[in-house]
């Protein structure tokens, strides 16, 4: 989890320029495009990850670049996404739906979690 | 008048009947008897076969005025077994009558399964919540087979569970057809690689003294499951003589020897970054307070695997969720109890098989187990070898407080100062452990289908107040990451060897353990174990066992989707195929009606976050009343 955060924190910094260069792509095709890949079986449906290792979650704001290079030649146990699976639209539809998920509450502003 | 059916068979005429056989078969001189016997036996039968029926009504009058089957159940009350879990079977037909008339269906009672996976399954939940073992009855062969994927389950989860297989050893006293299917030589032999031991008794007192034995075997540390065949005709046939019934005494667990101790308290007085990793260590209360003590005299955290509550979540100390950096800076490293040392210490890439060292090369290792008490060699549930710098034989429960008292005789008061002087730093960890652990909590918090946090989480606001158990607390990891421990029986644990179908009918046993203490049970259940064998939700609801299942429905085997994808992407193919074989939808399983079909109260299926909480509340008042429920929540797919 740490190397993952570590990684997306990097990519955060370095490509933070090329976050604005991201294609225009469909956040509707996305969100089914990410149930059909099955994305959504480790990371979530709104990219939270998963509770029961460590299935990552995708950081909101994740820019572009790390995010393609993520899908084409990714990092620890991930499968690779190849051009002839997935296109490079679709991934613009993919990103474009990530960027559409609404940051979740601050877990000091939900009461369930208070007390925990 | 009655008359005692006895049946004299040939072999009987012959002077050789089973038992007299099974005695004599050593016997030199048996050999050229039973020769002689075999013309006889053969005429006889042949006449007997040429008898016309009516003549079998003559025994009409006959009956037995103490079958063997009471005195076995006799034996089985002295061990102070309350509960026999089983689907019914001829092969222990006269048990099963015996457990309820003779004995009234009282200690033990007869409960009643629909999969023989289930009864093993209920019996290694009751033992973990219970303290001791429940009784298993199963038919030899195709019980036994049913059984078996259980009977591993407890195995791998040092649980001891007491099975019993119905059998007919004596070819000549079997009806011909299905009788003969369902006997088997050696029933034993399906499941010897997972079982403690086991017998074949030839006479009553044979019987007590190997039923006494096996349950002292089972309860000695590492307690395992055991095995006692009941052969059909000692069960039915009239006691003879006086057999009697051995004293049961338990042996004391093993404390592992002073002297090592003596050592391993030297290495974790003198390390700086000592790290304690518990995993099938405490038995009981006593194990976690015993624990708690070690860890606060050598102001080391602990690392909780999950197969067993032996830290509790609420002590600064337990920082479970900081393995990776604890592991990695760790310079001595406790392991008590740990089933897979190696796996510690080290990592491994899927699917490259890359090995990726968890800590440093020079970390001391220090194990107190009794895992070469219980290797066998088929069954690879010992995991990959692991040198230690110090291996330790020794119960890990019994031997906290002899080492505790070690480490205080080898602490001089300033290195007890030092000590002392960690604890404001590993409280800090600790806060910020949890805060992290909530932050990733959020994330998703609205999502539908429900995030496996809020589904935690709400079931944590319902029984935050209460004496409360989450029987099955491994399917999903945020209960341990969030809710408080502090109890043994708070949490646990899980299957033992990750086969699919203990989750259920485990936590159906625990419930039933837990329903005279006054603790309330609740699980969060998965809904590919669920259907495995669901009849246990009629199990539950018949014999009024009050549990809270609050499915975790995902709707699919999702681990497997995640390798199919993982293949796909290796084999440069479509992952969007790894739905086919693993999904469980069209249709979508209705787990409310599911349950309202075997009698169990039941709601759902909840997709809205919302609403999780409040039909856990009303699900509640059902358990409080003292009857199953279920909450059908459909969630993230981890």
């Amino acid at each position: 989890m740490r190397r993952l955060a570590v990684a997306a924190a990097a990519l955060l910094c370095a490509s933070a320029v090329l976050a604005q260069d991201a294609p225009k792509g469909s956040a509707e095709r996305g969100k089914k495009l990410f149930v059909d890949l099955n994305c959504y079986s480790c990371h979530g449906t709104q990219g939270q990850g998963g509770g029961r290792n460590s299935e990552p979650p995708i950081p909101l704001g994740y820019p572009f670049a790390g995010f393609v290079n993520q899908m084409r030649k990714p990092r620890l146990d991930m499968p690779a996404y190849e051009e002839k699976l997935v296109s490079a639209q679709e991934i613009a539809d993919i990103y474009a739906y990530f960027s559409s998920i609404k940051a979740a509450p601050a877990a000091k502003d939900i009461p369930q979690l208070k007390g925990l | 008048m009655t008359k005692t059916l006895k049946t004299k068979t040939p072999a009987d005429e012959s002077g050789l009947d089973r038992r007299s056989f099974l005695k004599g078969a050593a016997a030199a001189g048996a050999v050229t008897a039973a020769m002689t016997a075999a013309t006889k036996v053969a005429q006889a039968a042949e006449a007997k076969a040429h008898k016309p029926e009516g003549e079998a009504n003559q025994r009409g009058d006959a009956f037995i005025p103490r079958p063997g089957s009471d005195f076995m159940l006799d034996v089985i009350k002295s061990l102070n077994i309350d509960y026999f879990a089983s689907n019914p079977a001829s092969s222990f037909r006269s048990l099963h009558e015996s457990i309820v008339n003779y004995g009234g269906n009282k200690k033990p009672e007869f409960l009643t399964c629909m999969h023989e996976e289930s009864s093993v399954a209920i019996a290694h939940g009751y033992a973990k919540a219970a303290g001791k073992p429940m009784g298993v009855l199963c038919h030899g062969s195709v019980g036994l087979q049913h059984a078996a994927m259980a009977v591993y389950n407890a195995w791998a989860d040092r649980v001891p569970v007491m099975m019993f297989a119905g059998n007919g050893m004596d070819a000549n006293k079997r009806r011909p057809g299905v009788e003969w299917t369902h006997c088997v030589q050696d029933p034993a032999g399906l499941v010897r690689d997972f079982i403690k031991w086991d017998d074949q008794p030839a006479s009553l007192q044979h019987f007590a003294e190997s039923t006494v034995r096996a349950y002292k075997m089972a309860m000695s540390p590492p307690q395992e499951p055991v095995l006692i065949t009941l052969d059909i005709e000692l069960q039915e046939e009239a006691v003879e003589g006086k057999p009697s019934i051995p004293k049961l005494s338990l042996s004391a667990p093993p404390q592992a020897d002073e002297l090592a101790l003596r050592e391993a308290a030297k290495m974790l007085v003198a390390a700086q970054n000592p790290v304690i990793v518990a995993d099938r260590c405490a038995r009981s209360q006593q194990g976690v307070d015993a624990l708690v003590k070690l860890a606060e005299t050598l102001q080391a955290p602990v690392i909780c695997t999950g197969n067993r509550m032996n830290m509790p979540s609420s002590h600064y100390l337990n920082l479970s969720e900081s393995r990776p950096g604890l592991i990695r800076n760790a310079d001595v490293i406790l392991m008590l109890e740990v089933q897979d040392p190696w796996g510690i210490l080290h990592g491994m890439g899927d699917p490259w098989k890359d090995v990726r060292r968890a800590a440093k090369p020079d970390v001391k290792v220090i194990q107190i187990s009794l895992a070469d008490f219980m290797m066998k060699s088929n069954y690879q549930d010992f995991q990959r070898f692991c040198p230690a710098d110090l291996a330790i034989s020794g119960d890990a429960q019994t031997s906290l407080a002899p080492l505790t008292a070690a480490v205080k005789r080898e602490m001089s008061s300033t290195r007890a100062a030092e000590l002392a002087g960690k604890a404001d730093d590993l409280k800090k960890r600790n806060r910020d452990m949890k805060e992290r652990v909530k932050t990733a909590a959020a994330l998703g918090w609205d999502a539908s289908p429900v995030s496996t946090a809020r589904l935690s989480v709400e079931l944590w606001n319902a029984v935050k107040n209460e004496n409360y158990c989450l029987a099955v607390s491994d399917r999903i990891a945020w209960p341990k990451r969030l809710w408080h421990t502090t109890k043994f029986t708070n949490m646990m644990g899980g299957s033992g060897a990750a086969g699919v179908g203990y989750s259920s009918p485990g936590a159906v046993g625990i419930a039933l353990a837990n329903r005279d203490k006054g603790i309330l049970t609740v699980t969060l259940q998965p809904d590919g174990d669920m259907c495995y064998a669901p009849g246990v939700l009629w199990t539950a609801a018949h014999h009024k066992i009050p549990l809270l299942w609050v499915m975790y429905n995902n709707r699919g085997y999702v681990q497997e989707i995640m390798h199919l994808q993982r293949m796909a992407g290796l084999h440069r193919r479509d992952a969007k195929t790894a739905k086919v074989g693993t999904m469980i939808y069209e249709p979508e399983v209705d787990f409310a009606k599911l349950a309202q079909s075997f009698g169990v109260w039941g709601e759902g299926p909840i997709s809205d976050p919302g609403k999780v909480g409040p039909a856990i509340e009303r699900a509640l008042k059902v358990v409080k009343g003292g009857a199953p429920a279920l909450v059908d929540v459909v969630c993230q797919l981890r």
